[in-house]
């Protein structure tokens, strides 16, 4: 094991090592991460009581319509359920798809891979509410008219306009969501996933016909109606501009191309992009993009990378370059180290809460592995703190896979952080260590490498067994959840 | 999910769904009478015969006059937004109104259609002095409903 301890310098001695870029003035004076902190989860419960909101409308919509007085027998009282399931599952749809939309109040709020995270779990109680709607409803109607539910579903089908939309749609649900279970999911390559998760689009759409031509909720005149359709506008619009047109439009505003591959390690390398208007994109290091280099054979992979390097813009239009720094992981990775300069790139982003946004203290402690230590390179050269006040782990196998490292020693150098190197193996047969052998056989404990660990915001990026174990170890260091800030390269 | 997260999103909830049920109680009452007036406009020219057609299949109807004339009054046809019930007047033969003892009222909707296509069917119905009439576009099922009652009316009357 090699563990280095810097000193705390002076925040703005020159180094000027050859690979030594300028750093961007950080804005001194104080901070105030914790009114930041304050305002983060302001939205956050906002945004819990929106969520909630709108299920229990969706439900009052149904009782304002005088609909729980209405039920006055067994067939009633199904067919109530069935409205009732069908407008509870519809709004989960809804919100699905607002997590899902990249609208950046919810980004900067929670994060994108907490966003997806709740859309993952709304999956199947939606999908189980809208079958429910479809049965309860078959066996009311059936009841009233003293159909079985089969015939009734017929009858539906056949004499019902719209219907046959609806049934559609209930199909494509089904297999949205029994793709996206992650026993299926594994099976399929992640291109075939995606691809039938855009059914969802379709099955939406064919769903909401039938919701204003046959649901009684929604009759023509009605203010229900008019709510109804403002909320199923408004999330297609949020989707259309969000995942659509801001992607075009920052694509076109920054006219990114490739200027320079450079390899940094065996299989990783630096890939170097110039544009426009990069002064509108300071302070996103250590936030990710998703990339697609125009390329023939490429353009059509979307690939999520962090920045490894803050954005510099250093013309008057804010002409400058940013960077990334990626691992030949698989089929994709591997093409774009052969990436030719001036290879156009469009980007979508950023996105993320792996940043400054996301600071709760004036301390902050970043630990990485592998791959995962480039956003942490970014992030230490932009986020504010005082000399000393920061400290950085980097872990490897060996000082081959600290990638970056030459330039992360020199801005500890400049910044005053302190950085340790842990290389070495990993302990055999303990799932519970993140550390080195050696350093678990000494004694060392995070806690060690970063006494005011309890006061610092942790930032922690690495593969995800190991990052699961740094985590818990912070956790039992005094580390609350708000200061954990934790970024997956693998969902 | 912080605490107060969690208990304003309670509140919220409830609040909303207990405006909904206030608001859902005065839509109750507004729809009452709706239901009740055309139960209660039969009332006076049923003369008496308020039993007829209560079960929920068509099983027959009832007459309340003579075969020359009188009123005649249709089964109560069960549909999924309610039943619907017709009466018809019939003088020397021919059938001078058509009244509805009651029509699909399950809700908003039922009821907008319900307006809607009943002076439709009335009309074409007296006209074509028969059941045999066109049913009302966007209104099949009350129309279904309608003339199913209406030929009922007509067969109890030997017309
Ligand atoms: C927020 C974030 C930031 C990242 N930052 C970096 C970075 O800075 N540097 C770096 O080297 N890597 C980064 N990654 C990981 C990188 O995006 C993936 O390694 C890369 O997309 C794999 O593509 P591939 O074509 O090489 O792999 P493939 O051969 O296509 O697949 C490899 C594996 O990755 C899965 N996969 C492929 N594409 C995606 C996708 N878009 N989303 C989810 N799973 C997918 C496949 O199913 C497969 O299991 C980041 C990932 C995320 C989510």
């Amino acid at each position: 094991m090699n563990s280095q301890l810097m000193p705390a310098p002076p925040a703005h001695s020159r180094s000027g090592g050859p690979e030594v870029r300028t750093y961007p003035a950080i804005p001194a004076g104080p901070h105030n991460f914790a009114s930041q902190h304050r305002r983060r989860r302001l939205r956050s419960d906002a945004l819990t009581v929106t969520a909630w909101s709108s299920v229990a409308a969706s439900l009052a919509l149904w009782l304002a319509d005088g609909g729980a007085r209405g039920i006055d027998s067994a067939a009633s009282a199904f067919t109530a359920m069935g409205i009732v399931a069908g407008l509870a599952g519809m709004d989960l749809v809804l919100l699905m798809l607002l997590l899902a939309a990249r609208i950046p109040l919810i980004d900067r709020t929670i994060g994108h891979d907490r966003a997806l995270e709740f859309h993952g779990k709304l999956g199947k109680p939606s999908l189980y509410l809208l079958l429910a709607h479809g049965l309860l409803i078959a066996v009311g109607y059936g009841m009233a008219e003293g159909l079985d539910p089969v015939s009734e579903s017929v009858a539906l089908w056949v004499q019902v306009p719209d219907m046959w939309l609806a049934f559609i749609s209930m199909a494509l649900f089904l297999a949205v969501v029994i793709t996206s279970l992650v026993a299926v999911r594994r099976r399929f390559p992640y291109e075939f996933w995606y691809g039938v998760h855009l059914l969802t689009y379709a099955a939406v759409a064919t769903s909401i016909p039938h919701q204003f031509s046959v649901g009684a909720v929604f009759a023509e005149g009605t203010w229900q109606r008019w709510y109804w359709m403002a909320i199923c506008v408004a999330t297609g619009t949020a989707l259309l501009f969000f995942r659509v047109l801001q992607p075009v439009l920052a694509t076109y505003r920054h006219r990114l191309t490739v200027s320079r591959i450079q390899t940094v390690a065996p299989g990783v390398v630096n890939i170097e992009m110039s544009g426009r208007q990069l002064d509108r994109l300071t302070g996103t290091g250590g936030r990710f993009f998703v990339w697609r280099f125009l390329a023939p054979g490429l353009w059509w992979h979307p690939h999520p990378f962090s920045l490894s390097a803050e954005p510099l813009a250093h013309g008057l239009q804010g002409e400058g370059g940013l960077r990334i720094t990626v691992r030949n992981l698989g089929r994709g990775s591997a093409q774009l180290a052969r990436l030719r300069p001036g290879t156009k790139v469009a980007v979508e982003g950023p996105y993320g809460l792996f940043g400054t946004a996301a600071r709760t203290r004036d301390k902050v402690v970043m630990i990485g592995a592998g791959i995962g230590i480039t956003p942490l390179r970014a992030l230490l050269e932009s986020t504010p703190f005082s000399p000393g006040n920061a400290t950085v782990l980097l872990r490897g196998h060996s000082e081959q896979e600290l990638y970056l490292s030459v330039e992360i020693l020199e801005i500890c150098r400049n910044r005053g952080a302190r950085l340790f190197h842990l290389t070495g193996p990993r302990v055999d047969g303990d799932p519970h260590t993140w550390l080195p052998e050696e350093a678990v056989r000494r004694g060392h404990t995070l806690a060690a490498y970063a006494p005011d660990i309890s006061e610092s915001d942790v930032y922690v990026c690495g593969p995800a067994g190991w990052a699961r174990n740094v985590v818990a170890d912070a956790r039992t260091a005094g580390v609350r959840a708000e200061q954990i800030h934790h970024e997956r390269f693998d969902w | 999910m912080t605490v107060r997260g969690a208990v304003s999103a309670a509140l919220a909830s409830a609040g909303i769904l207990l405006a909904g049920w206030q608001a859902g109680a005065q839509v109750a009452e507004v729809q009452a009478p709706v239901a009740a007036m055309s139960v209660g406009a039969t009332g006076g020219a049923a003369a008496g015969d308020g039993t007829s057609g209560t079960g929920s299949t068509d099983s027959g109807s009832s007459e309340s006059s003579t075969a020359a004339g009188g009123t005649y009054t249709g089964a109560s046809v069960q549909t999924r937004f309610g039943s619907v019930q017709v009466q018809i007047t019939v003088k020397a033969g021919a059938i001078t109104d058509v009244k509805a003892l009651h029509l699909t009222d399950d809700d908003r909707k039922s009821v907008q259609i319900s307006n809607r296509a009943a002076p439709l069917l009335r009309s074409e119905a007296l006209a074509a002095q028969s059941a045999n009439v066109q049913t009302i576009s966007g209104a099949t099922v009350t129309s279904d409903a309608y003339l199913t009652s209406l030929q009922a009316a007509i067969d109890a009357a030997h017309l």
